[in-house]
């Protein structure tokens, strides 16, 4: 009894941080439905009561799912591969012991920390050379690089919490050692691995500076570079317009979250090591 | 065969310019006459770079039927680019030569960021037919260094004061023709309206040093001058301090605005009633119309003029606007040639007077109109000046000095020290 | 060999920049060489003028204090909104990830523009509600003009953009604790406070270290927050931090030289910085 009546309280704060924590967001919803006079006026508006859809309206001529396709295919490349490369590193630092492989993790972590403001002139050389300007390819290259080290880290922790006879008994039944990790050890991973897809997502999807130089045709934007563009359209910035179109962005982010949310809780506790 | 192909290119562009002036823009006859000779350049896609809004679509429609029109074959591509981040994006296309666009608009205090380190195409021989010396000269300058010239200009715009017209009645206040009327003025707003909270008898923000640069140049003041090759902050010179000083009073005694805040959405406090005057570029009357920016009501209260200066002609007011370049590593050099001749045929440029902004060429001005908008436009661009032509200035800008000056000045603090102290910022960064 | 693919990419991508990078610093390398000019090799002028520079030196100190208190108030709040999650049932806990996540998927564009509007002097939300709670000196009141300020308000943006990260990823470490380990504990007697420290905080230290790690190196960095609060007001000045000194040196302009300098010396203070942590995180790899 005591439990329930702690966990209601809890459950209420959660709700309250929730709710707070959501304002700036909802103040963007809000935003997105009223005229630029009503958004910046002595007397705030709080409920969009009257308010307009023409922001939608003109974010949605402009070429808004053109752009939604490139953002998905870079930021799917990225996710995909981000999690599968870390993976399979994580699993040669954890599992095993070779020459190079504290020099390795070091190394991962010093990349971490180097400032990349002006990285972005070298890189564009890079993929010239290449071939790979304007090309989803060239552009997911870079995110890869750019989240795979934190991504290693992240689940090679999760990997050391995974127990090791696991493994190996499926060994027993007959499985290869690859097949062992692939069916026992990726799934027990569910948690961290949502939780660096999720991360790998967001900083793919939201990039402005790399993509801004390496996708300069018009028909190779970016949804960041798309956004921006609202805010010279009209020599003052349409803000409506840069709030509805916001609204657009998240809502993909959001509707990936709750297609993977539930794998964040059925890791060790509620999986395998019971059964 | 170079020589000859410029030769034809050259007269391809007299007789446009010549049937422009005529007025009815026939000049289909002409490009036939290059494919006879066989001098046209090879056909090619040719990408053009503009920034933001200014150039409205339908002279784009124009520009590419037109560039398309004269040479068969080729088409032209507008691409929009925003400002933000657009030296980024020059700095690593325009060094590339599978993505580099062919024609690119810069800013003008851009302009000789690039214009020094071979990143443009020499147009020196081009400029007499681009217009010469009919051309915005401090935008010329803006786009030559070592005596060539690399980019030309494309379109300017300057601030005139947008004012209330029932506030101006009601305390008895006639439109100024003096700097000193001016001021008077908006002190007596400010006095007058009182119970307005926030109420603005000049609008004028904190970190506005764009528009209070034309306190500072009335009074004869400048930013820095150039000596002996060296260019040295000038702001606590006596000259510029009388003009500061005037900013400081038009800070604490005219302006209701954030005294640290910045020049966008002014129409916000307009609006709202909170402003009697501010120094605003033309555009903004197009928001102030705008029923879901602006207050398409309050227009029939709102009129315009050029800030006066001291002694009753237009104060010098900061001069923005835009230049136009050709990419060195261009593989069309000659298509990008002959669309550059086409934007600046009068009659592209004369649609730009049509859209309320100042064309490239002096002599077209009067495309501006007559009503009291474009009466303000002209006479403000007459002593219209720019930034200090200095190679780093770009840096100055860039490092805020002018801002945090600004700032502090509207905050009241000691005008002459904080003077030097942004005389020594400044001299280090243009050192 | 299960290595080799994230190694490739990373030597791929990040290989040849970096060693750019590292030649760069070591050159007057402008505009003027990104466009085929013979850059000039200056041995180590760039690292001189930057340790030479008085005012770097304050602005790294403001940096090391702002990034400090930034990554301790983001561990304390993400940590505890980590634990929250573990304690309460389905819907409450659905509902903060998605409150958490929304805020972390806003576009930056956005979010910073909205804290502005929030923020502002004359048509601010957090004014207006002072303001009618009868606060009246804060009509008019500006949040950035003062320094010290500037940077609560800064950091209220950089903590609000960074807990959700922490929150999911020691979330995610929380879920791999066994339960039954709490079940023993809690019929041994010990308080929740004492379970948390003995069983929880142990097991998710990998997980804890690394994403500490990752606040001080991003909150070390931190640009874009700064950078567009001082265009809204404030005085540049006295605000800067490491990312928008850097950027304000000349980055803007093209001084690439100097910002490649400004980078190594960086990540040599990141380094020195983060010792103590990455010390701890090696000495866990040898276990």
């Amino acid at each position: 009894m005591r439990t329930r009546t702690r966990q209601r309280t809890f459950g209420a704060l959660a709700v309250v941080i929730a709710l707070i924590w959501m304002f700036p967001v909802y103040w963007m919803l809000n935003s997105s439905f009223l005229p630029y006079n009503r958004i910046r006026a002595a007397e705030p508006t709080f409920l969009p009561l009257n308010g307009t859809l023409s922001a939608y309206g003109r974010v949605f001529d402009s070429n808004f799912f053109d752009t939604l396709r490139i953002s998905a295919m870079v930021t799917g490349i990225t996710v995909v591969a981000a999690l599968l490369f870390a993976f399979l590193a994580a699993l040669a630092l954890s599992r095993f012991r070779f020459r190079g492989r504290r020099s390795f993790i070091l190394a991962v972590l010093i990349i971490q920390m180097i400032p990349a403001e002006g990285l972005f002139i070298s890189q564009f050389k890079l993929l010239e050379g290449w071939q790979l300007l304007n090309s989803v390819v060239g552009l997911s290259l870079l995110y890869i690089a750019a989240v795979v080290p934190f991504t290693i880290w992240m689940l090679r922790g999760f990997v050391n919490g995974v127990p090791r006879e696991l493994e190996e008994a499926a060994l027993v039944d007959g499985c290869s050692r690859l097949q062992a990790f692939f069916r026992i050890t990726f799934p027990l991973l569910a948690p961290g691995l949502v939780a660096s897809g999720v991360y790998a997502f967001l900083q793919a999807w939201n990039e402005f500076t790399l993509s801004l130089v390496i996708m300069t045709r018009p028909e190779n934007m970016t949804l960041p570079l798309w956004l921006r563009s609202f805010t010279e359209a009209n020599r003052v910035s349409d803000w409506a317009g840069i709030m509805a179109g916001s609204v657009l962005v998240a809502v993909p982010v959001m509707i990936f979250f709750l297609l993977v949310q539930h794998r964040m809780t059925s890791g060790l506790v509620s999986g395998a090591v019971k059964g | 065969m170079n020589r000859a192909l410029r030769l034809t290119a050259g007269l391809a562009a007299a007789a446009l310019a010549l049937s422009a002036c005529g007025g009815d823009g026939d000049d289909s006859t002409e490009p036939a006459a290059d494919a006879e000779n066989g001098g046209t350049p090879e056909p090619a896609d040719i990408r053009l770079w503009l920034n933001g809004p200014d150039t409205p679509q339908s002279m784009r429609d124009w520009l590419v039927a037109e560039f398309e029109q004269q040479n068969p074959g080729s088409t032209l591509t507008i691409e929009e680019q925003q400002w933000e981040g657009l030296v980024d994006r020059l700095t690593t296309s325009l060094g590339s030569e599978s993505e580099t666009p062919d024609v690119v608009e810069v800013g003008n205090t851009q302009a000789p960021t690039f214009t020094t380190i071979g990143a443009f195409t020499d147009i020196t021989d081009l400029v007499p037919e681009l217009g010469g010396d009919d051309l915005l000269q401090g935008f010329v300058e803006a786009g030559s260094a070592d005596d060539k010239t690399y980019a030309v200009p494309l379109y300017a715009g300057s601030s005139y004061v947008f004012y209330r017209k029932d506030l101006f009645a009601a305390s008895g206040i006639e439109v100024p023709t003096t700097m000193q009327e001016f001021v008077d003025a908006a002190v007596k707003l400010k006095q007058d309206n009182a119970s307005v909270p926030n109420f603005s008898g000049f609008w004028l923000p904190g970190q506005d040093w764009r528009d209070g640069a034309a306190f500072l140049w009335d009074a004869g003041g400048e930013f820095a001058v150039e000596e002996n090759g060296e260019w040295t902050g000038a702001l606590s010179a006596p000259e510029s301090q009388e003009g500061l000083q005037l900013v400081q009073r038009l800070f604490t005694e005219a302006s209701g605005a954030p005294k640290d805040g910045n020049e966008a959405d002014g129409h916000v406090p307009f609006c709202a009633g909170e402003v009697g005057m501010m120094l605003r570029p033309g555009w903004l009357r197009g928001s102030l119309e705008d029923p879901e920016i602006g207050c398409p009501d309050m227009m029939p209260n709102v009129g315009v003029f050029a800030l006066p200066g001291s002694d009753g002609e237009p104060a010098p007011v900061l001069l923005g606007g835009s230049n136009i370049a050709i990419s060195a590593k261009s593989p069309n050099q000659e298509l990008a040639a002959n669309l550059l001749r086409i934007i600046m045929s009068d009659e592209f440029q004369s649609q730009y007077a049509e859209n309320g902004l100042t064309p490239a060429k002096v002599s077209l001005a009067d495309g501006l109109g007559t009503d009291e908008f474009a009466a303000a436009t002209v006479e403000a661009v007459t002593n219209a000046k720019l930034t200090p032509a200095a190679a780093n200035w770009a840096t100055v800008e860039g490092s805020r000095v002018l801002e945090d000056l600004f700032v502090a000045i509207a905050n009241g603090g000691d005008v002459q020290q904080l003077a030097e102290d942004a005389d020594a910022a400044i001299a280090d960064q243009l050192g | 060999m299960l290595l080799l693919p994230a190694l490739a990419i990373l030597v791929a991508a990040l290989g040849y920049p970096l060693y750019r990078q590292a030649v760069m610093s070591f050159q007057e390398y402008g505009l003027a060489q990104q466009f085929g000019q013979p850059p000039e090799w200056v041995g180590l002028d760039n690292y001189v003028t930057l340790v030479t520079d008085s005012y770097l030196w304050t602005v790294i100190v403001r940096s090391v204090l702002f990034c400090f208190a930034n990554a301790a108030i983001t561990m304390v709040i993400g940590v505890a909104l980590a634990v929250l999650m573990t304690l309460v049932g389905r819907g409450p806990r659905l509902m903060l990830q998605i409150g958490l996540l929304l805020a972390w998927a806003m576009p930056h564009l956005a979010s910073l523009t909205v804290w502005q509007w929030l923020f502002d002097s004359q048509y601010g939300v957090i004014n207006w509600l002072l303001l009618n709670l009868g606060f009246e000196q804060f009509a008019g009141h500006s949040w950035l003009i003062d320094q010290l300020s500037f940077f609560v308000v800064a950091t209220v943006i950089v903590v609000w953009m960074s807990v959700p990260f922490v929150a999911f990823a020691v979330y995610a470490g929380l879920t791999q604790v066994p339960g039954e380990l709490y079940e023993a504990a809690q019929i041994d007697g010990a308080s929740a406070w004492a379970r948390f420290r003995t069983v929880t905080v142990p097991l998710v230290r990998p997980v804890l270290l690394i994403v500490m790690l990752l606040q001080i190196i991003w909150d070390l960095k931190v640009f874009t927050q700064i950078f567009v609060l001082q265009d809204a007001g404030g005085i540049t000045a006295q605000t800067n931090l490491i990312g928008t000194y850097i950027y304000r040196l000349g980055l803007g302009e093209g001084e690439f030289g100097l910002a490649a300098a400004a980078s190594w010396f960086v990540l040599l203070l990141t380094v020195v910085l983060s010792l103590y942590y990455v010390r701890v995180l090696i000495r866990e790899e040898e276990l």
